[in-house]
């Protein structure tokens, strides 16, 4: 159910940031999930509440791309996702990102960035079923996410373009050359806190 | 969360927002109700700290966690200003379903969210409703001064608060003036290119572009409704209390003239102009209806309603404004009277009750003539100065005996050091009591952004004497703002009783109340 079109198709109809993203997310994730079967890492408690039992069969980028797809939100929410990530990490130093939990803080964090940007967005019922989580189980990785994030839920648009240009640069290193499309300004980007543009070192 | 330095300990750090429980806090007793939540003055266990504890209700399952109180959340954390409400801390109370799932850090799952507070004894609103209240023209300079200070903080910070209003505005016993309720504020770039939504500000404070559907604004939207604040303060009532918006944009072009593309150009354009424009031109009369303002006074206003919102004035322009340099001059806010706290939240129990007391006072023939209109604000020249000024209401009705100074309220631990018995120089208020139902079971944060139909009409039918058209006020934002429907008292529920007064026997023997 979760398959949708093959790679051509949903980089036709995908903002090129949703495409970036999951190019350098699916990256991360294999290359963790490698290192923890390898056992040379274990990964943290911190961010244990994201965490699900099997991993899910859809890919990170057909993940992406069906939230993208149904919920609507700007292409934005996308890299206020990630940086909330990024700071999860951050403040979780001894968590991984990987397969096991990826999808959950995807889901988690493009909908309280949604919540955050959007005038008009979609209840957390609706992005319950986009993401393939219970509306309970969602609503309290939600407030978790909050809490670890320090309810520091504001980006300011240096960090938002430091960000971008982090995800264009890792693409870059990849070999793809493509830059990512000037995205829509966000009226919620405005110059506040979260002035953590180290954050980027970590990545 | 900061790093220790290696070998150091951070023990001094404050704790990171969400971790502490509520339990840090001894609950005193509850200021308003709202569908969204509850507020509650708290004192902090620790420190003895007196707070406001806003409870975010996280019941509506589907919605999550409340997109106001993200919204609310995000724009306080990042705006540290001394006339904008501050938010010290979340804290987290254990939730029901901890040990179902048997975590082994038990404080996973969050049951409720409370935002914390500074605490402020009152409002603009439940205190202009104060029956027999008078603001001196010092005094409103003063509190105009704060809201433009505090709202030029915001703007120059890119955050438009979208619900100026006069509960709204808190007001604390130092005279201090807060921006509060950022539940609908939002953050804005310059180029106004954003796709805002026009479903904001309460109705009776909203703009004309945003009433013929604008989603294209900015600040210019809050300044209109800073005109109606200012407005009111000096007329002693609402200015514009439309029902619906068809009626609110015919009273504001019934005060302020028709729009065109002469006295607004490309108004044409905006979405339901042609909706709503009126069959033939009207005038402006703007400056015939308040005649009786000062030059001064007139001029500024007329600056803030002016219907083109790139010509309407600015926050800082408006600080700049003549009236402000000219006598009287705004006073200090020290020098103003200390009102007794004016949220005491009643229950539906308490009501009935004061219904019942109302009726006897009526009887007794003791009940004070009901005010549904504010007095205008005494006209007066100089600096105001507590000590000689007459209690606020003591002219409108001598028969009062006089408050005996001190702290009578229960919780009389003022913050800070202005502690001691001359907390209420002013003799307290006097008018605190005698209408128990001002604010009545409104209270709160009537209407919310979408008051449309419900709203009105003000004064009808609550058989609620003396009721203010805003009811109480829950100035943290308890009311839910993002239903729109909600009676003209507030989101029927909110019983907000910030506005009243009724509390325990003892004000009542003072003021010969039958027990």
């Amino acid at each position: 159910m979760l398959n949708g079109g093959g790679d051509e198709e949903s980089e036709a109809t995908t903002p090129r940031v949703v495409t970036v993203l999951s190019q350098v997310l699916e990256r991360r994730v294999n290359r963790n999930d490698r290192l923890l079967e390898s056992d040379s890492v274990v990964t943290g408690k911190g961010l244990n509440v994201f965490q699900g039992a099997r991993a899910p069969s859809i890919s990170v980028s057909k993940y992406l791309e069906r939230i993208y797809r149904y919920t609507n939100c700007s292409p934005s929410c996308f890299v206020v996702g990630f940086v909330y990530i990024d700071q999860l990490l951050h403040r979780h130093p001894d968590s991984l990102l990987f397969s096991l939990n990826v999808h959950r803080l995807l889901v988690t964090s493009i909908m309280v960035a949604s919540k955050v940007l959007d005038d008009e967005h979609y209840n957390n019922a609706f992005y319950a079923r986009v993401g393939g989580v219970t509306n309970s189980e969602l609503n309290k990785l939600e407030l978790e996410l909050l809490c670890l994030l320090d309810f520091g839920v504001t980006v300011t648009s240096r960090v938002f373009d430091s960000y971008c240009l982090h995800l264009e640069k890792e693409l870059l290193c990849n070999g793809s050359g493509h830059r990512i499309e000037k995205l829509p300004s966000s009226p919620s980007l405005g110059e506040t806190e979260i002035p953590d543009s180290d954050s980027l070192k970590g990545l | 969360m900061a790093v220790a330095a290696p070998g150091q300990l951070n023990l001094d750090e404050s704790p990171s927002w969400g971790s502490r429980s509520v339990d840090c806090f001894e609950k005193l007793e509850q200021i308003g109700e709202g569908t969204y939540g509850q507020v509650y003055m708290a004192r902090e266990i620790k420190t003895g700290e007196i707070v406001a504890l806003k409870k975010i209700r996280m019941d509506n399952e589907r919605e999550g966690f409340p997109i106001t109180a993200i919204r609310e959340i995000k724009i306080l954390k990042k705006l540290h200003h001394e006339n904008v409400i501050q938010l010290k801390e979340i804290v987290t109370s254990p939730g029901p379903e901890k040990d179902e799932q048997g975590r082994p850090d038990g404080n996973k799952y969050k049951g409720s969210i409370y935002m914390v507070f500074e605490y402020m004894d009152h409002d603009l609103t439940g205190l202009a409703d104060r029956p027999g209240m008078r603001f001196t023209v010092p005094q409103i300079k003063c509190y105009m001064r704060q809201l433009l200070t505090g709202l030029h903080y915001c703007h120059v910070n890119q955050v438009l608060h979208r619900d100026i209003k006069g509960s709204n505005l808190l007001i604390d016993n130092e005279g201090n003036l807060k921006l509060a309720d950022f539940g609908l504020a939002r953050s804005f770039s310059n180029d106004y290119n954003g796709n805002l939504t026009n479903r904001v500000i309460t109705l009776w404070y909203r703009p004309p572009e945003l009433l013929l559907g604008t989603t294209k604004y900015g600040p210019a939207v809050d300044m209109w409704s800073v005109g109606c604040i200012f407005a009111e303060l000096l007329h002693g009532k609402p200015i514009l209390p439309g029902k619906n918006e068809p009626e609110q944009l015919n009273k504001i072009f019934d005060l302020c003239g028709s729009p065109d593309e002469v006295n607004w150009p490309g108004v044409s354009k905006i979405p339901w102009y042609n909706n709503f424009k009126p069959s033939r031109p009207m005038k402006r009369r703007l400056r015939e209806v308040f005649k009786h303002f000062d030059r001064h006074a007139l001029e500024l206003l007329e600056r803030m309603l002016t219907l083109d919102p790139t010509q309407r004035i600015s926050a800082k322009d408006a600080f700049d404004a003549e009236y402000f340099w000219n006598d009287p001059l705004p006073c200090d806010p020290k020098s103003l009277p200390k009102y007794e706290s004016s949220h005491e939240f009643q229950t539906k129990k308490k009501r009935q009750q004061q219904r019942q007391h109302e009726e006897t006072a009526k009887r007794q023939k003791l009940q004070h003539p009901q005010q549904h209109q504010r007095l205008p604000p005494i006209q007066q020249t100089g600096q105001a100065h507590p000590q000689l000024r007459p209690g606020p209401n003591q002219p409108m009705h001598p028969s009062q005996p006089p408050v005996v100074a001190g702290p009578s309220h229960h919780y009389g631990k003022p913050r800070g050091p202005s502690g001691g018995p001359n907390r209420y120089p002013q003799g307290g208020n006097p008018g605190a009591g005698y209408n128990p139902n001002r604010g009545g079971p409104g209270g709160g944060y009537s209407g919310g952004p979408y008051p449309p139909q419900g709203r009105g009409p003000p004064y009808g039918g609550s058989g609620m004497p003396g009721a203010g058209p805003r009811g109480g006020s829950a100035g943290y934002g308890v009311g839910n703002s993002n239903f729109p429907q909600q009676g003209p008292y507030g989101g029927g529920a909110s019983g907000s009783g910030r506005g009243s007064n009724m509390m325990g026997g003892n004000r009542n023997q003072q003021y010969g109340w039958p027990q």
